[in-house]
């Protein structure tokens, strides 16, 4: 079988056919347990996980005082004065003073993103070393001062005579006094990511049931995973927490049944979605080591997957025509297409569940013959996953969801876990990444387990 | 060697009260009389299972400008223990008055990086009572050792001096050197201190003494104005120093001139490679960017 076919992660020529385009290499990740809101790190800023995550990455790998090539992560609700939040952490970690970073936005993508453009760095030989990561807290969430008081803070700054500033500060009125907190709600519609959510799952027709089962099987995933000591290289406990504080490894069927729907109540269809099959709003912050095989190598790291392939999409949720989180649906078969893949080619899927109803009605749609042949191109139906191979090891309903950190927990869990698989019928172990954004965006990427180049 | 015996305290003293009882034990000898005491009491305080409490910790971290990780900072522990090295001074036989005291220096030996969730046993004593030429000085010392093995991961020297307080039989040393010409560096930093740095230090150690609170408590007490914590200013220094230190550390601190609050402070820290070229120690220095005296010096240096 030509080496090509064997394994998209290869190396392919580059454009200009001069040499062979390097690979980027996962060498493994470290992130703190991820919290409730209000929980144990109610007082912990975005900086302060960042560093934590960070520092336990450096230590794991002996990074201490080592010059990285590019560090960059980043975080959904940000204080306006984080502008640096990443250079900052780096600042604060153990890592060279001399290592560059930035900052970076996506929504939910946010993490997958930084390790998606780090990845294209080191493969167009840029850098060599790079750390990706993304974290976000909704408790030290920024709020803001009214657009009403803010205009009269600038104003009053400008004046320069106290009758001016007098006449400004005769403006303010009590409403300007409310302050200006962050909301999960779409600045176009109004409506929050779970009314949006709740239209699309109404859309797709998905059951409660099926919901539940989707939460029910990311807790028992998750729980299992701890169990057998899955993220004992994965994570560093951070105050006090050893796991994730959302984890619910006793819960039932019965349980998530008897909870309330909270969302979709006013659509006219039965509202199924729930606190249980929703994801909580969650503190946390992740991070991934990225290298060249050399620079691994170099330091005797570990080379657990490879970064393949990347592809965001977006679509127009505004006016109805998609659902708010389907973006990833368009993403995924543009991106199987360009490297020659299908369903079967994939081992394993890591779906970021916003909420259940978002999972299922992306493998609804994927399921959909006129859907896949109408909306996204194809001859017929894109396949139907095999849910053995969907998010193994839990996803973000049990572990919860701090935006931007979790691109970096699951880029990190599925190396290691395709690292484990090793060889499937004599090709590296493939799984497929998928991330849901606001602003009706979503990244998607393909990673592959490591195998040494012939002749290596 | 820590002397013998010991007291054991049940708990962490309460720092308010002792400054209660402090303010009174001034006024009674101020009534009565020194009772001639002028020999340091014999054997040491201690208290023993004491766990920080994280969220004091994260206040402090956030304050001082420390990321807020789950190792303890050098200057958090210092407080930790402090009320421990209080009740010291705030025995009855203790000879020399514990109010108005000046902090002259300070000597942290950390052997190791410290949890905020680990069991810790706090002892502390005063030794070494030695003239000044302005009084008495004297070390209140403070080690910190892990509760479960007993191995010690902390210990202060803080140098105290009671101004104006000559004991007998505690001999002036002589002249003294005088302090040498000091002459500002180019700065690497500029602290902008607010009025309220003292109570929000005081908050955050629980060092509630009126010197650092407000004017007016701090006028009773014989200063124009509240004066920054010591260990607040060493402290940051200490953070800005940053994560370039290595987990085993000394961190001395000389302390000059009060810091009058509110106020700005000038400050140099300056690197020192080792050979290899690895961090071997950082050097800090404050002073006063208006009138260049110099607030306090010290460094940070591997172990």
């Amino acid at each position: 079988m030509p080496a090509e076919e064997q394994s998209a992660s290869a190396p392919q020529q580059t454009s200009g056919g001069h040499q062979p385009m390097r690979r980027a290499v996962v060498v493994g990740g470290n992130r703190i347990p991820f919290a409730r809101t209000g929980g144990a790190y109610t007082k912990s800023s975005n900086q302060d996980m960042l560093t934590a995550a960070l520092d336990g990455l450096i230590a794991r790998f002996g990074l201490q005082d080592e010059r990285i090539g590019e560090v960059a992560a980043g975080a959904v609700l940000k204080h306006s004065r984080d502008f640096n939040l990443t250079r900052e952490a780096v600042l604060g970690s153990a890592l060279s003073a001399e290592t560059p970073a930035y900052d970076l936005q996506q929504a939910c993508a946010t993490g997958l993103e930084t390790v998606l453009g780090l990845a294209n760095k080191i493969k167009l030989g840029q850098i060599d070393s790079a750390i990706a990561g993304g974290v976000d807290s909704a408790s030290d969430a920024p709020i803001a001062v009214s657009e009403g008081l803010r205009e009269i803070l600038l104003d009053l700054n400008r004046s320069k005579t106290l009758p001016e500033r007098l006449k400004v500060l005769a403006r303010l009125r009590p409403k300007d006094l409310a302050p200006d907190a962050p909301n999960t709600g779409e600045p176009r519609t109004g409506l929050s990511m779970g009314e949006h959510q709740a239209l699309t799952t109404a859309q797709w027709e998905i059951a409660r049931e099926a919901q539940d089962e989707l939460a029910y099987n990311s807790h028992h995933n998750l729980a299992a995973a701890y169990e057998r000591g899955f993220f004992d290289d994965l994570i560093t406990p951070y105050r006090g927490l050893n796991r994730d504080s959302n984890l619910r490894p006793d819960t039932s069927m019965e349980k998530l049944a008897s909870l309330k729907p909270v969302f979709g109540k006013g659509l006219g269809t039965e509202a199924t979605m729930t606190a249980g099959n929703s994801t909580p709003l969650t503190d946390g912050a992740s991070t991934v080591l990225l290298g060249t095989e050399e620079w691994a190598d170099a330091r005797r790291l570990p080379k657990l997957a490879v970064v393949v392939d990347g592809e965001a999409a977006a679509v127009d949720f505004v006016h109805g025509k998609d659902g708010l989180l389907m973006a990833p649906v368009f993403a995924t078969p543009r991106l199987l297409e360009r490297n020659g893949l299908s369903f079967e080619d994939i081992d394993f899927f890591e779906i970021h569940e916003a909420f259940a109803g978002t999972v299922l009605s992306t493998l609804a749609a994927w399921e959909d013959d006129e859907f896949c042949r109408t909306r996204l191109g194809l001859g017929g139906a894109l396949g139907k996953i095999d849910r053995a191979k969907l998010n193994v090891n839990g996803s973000s309903l049990a572990a919860g969801h701090p935006f931007a950190a979790t691109g970096g927990r699951i880029v990190a869990s599925l190396a290691k876990l395709l690292h484990d698989r090793g060889p499937v019928d004599g090709r590296p172990a493939r799984g497929l990444i998928s991330i849901c954004a606001a602003g009706g965006q979503g990244v998607v990427a393909i990673l592959e387990a490591y195998t040494a180049p012939e002749g290596r | 060697m820590s002397p013998e015996p010991a007291l054991i305290l049940d708990e962490l003293p309460s720092l308010s009260k002792l400054y209660v009882n402090a303010a009174a034990t001034a006024a009674r000898r101020r009534l009565l009389g020194t009772q001639g005491l002028n020999s340091l009491p014999p054997g040491r305080h201690e208290v023993h299972g004491v766990r920080a409490d994280v969220g004091n910790l994260t206040a402090y971290q956030h304050l001082i400008g420390e990321s807020a990780s789950d190792a303890m900072p050098a200057g958090f522990i210092h407080a930790l223990a402090f009320p421990v090295a209080m009740s010291v001074l705030n025995r009855d036989d203790f000879p020399l008055p514990l109010l108005g005291m000046i902090h002259l220096g300070n000597r942290v030996e950390q052997m190791r990086a410290i949890q905020f969730s680990e069991l810790l046993d706090i002892r502390s004593w005063a030794e070494d009572m030695r003239g000044h030429r302005a009084g008495t000085q004297v070390d209140i010392v403070a080690e910190v050792r892990a509760s479960d093995d007993g191995t010690l991961v902390w210990r202060g020297v803080s140098n105290y001096l009671a101004k104006g307080v000559y004991l007998p039989g505690i001999n002036k040393p002589g002249t003294g050197s005088a302090a040498w010409e000091f002459t500002p560096p180019a700065p690497t930093a500029e602290w902008q201190l607010g009025v309220d740095t003292g109570r929000s230090y005081a908050t955050v150690s629980g060092d509630y003494n009126p010197i650092h609170l407000s004017m007016l408590s701090a006028k009773a007490l014989g200063l124009r104005r509240s004066i920054a914590h010591g260990m607040y200013l060493a402290s940051r220094a200490l953070a800005d120093v940053g994560s370039v230190k290595s987990e085993a550390f000394r961190w001395d601190v000389s302390f000059e001139a009060p810091v009058f609050l509110p106020a700005r402070v000038a400050l140099e820290i300056a690197t020192v490679q080792s050979a290899a070229g690895g961090w071997q120690r950082s050097d800090y220095v404050a002073w006063n960017p208006r009138s260049g005296r110099k607030h306090f010096s010290g460094s940070v240096t591997g172990l």
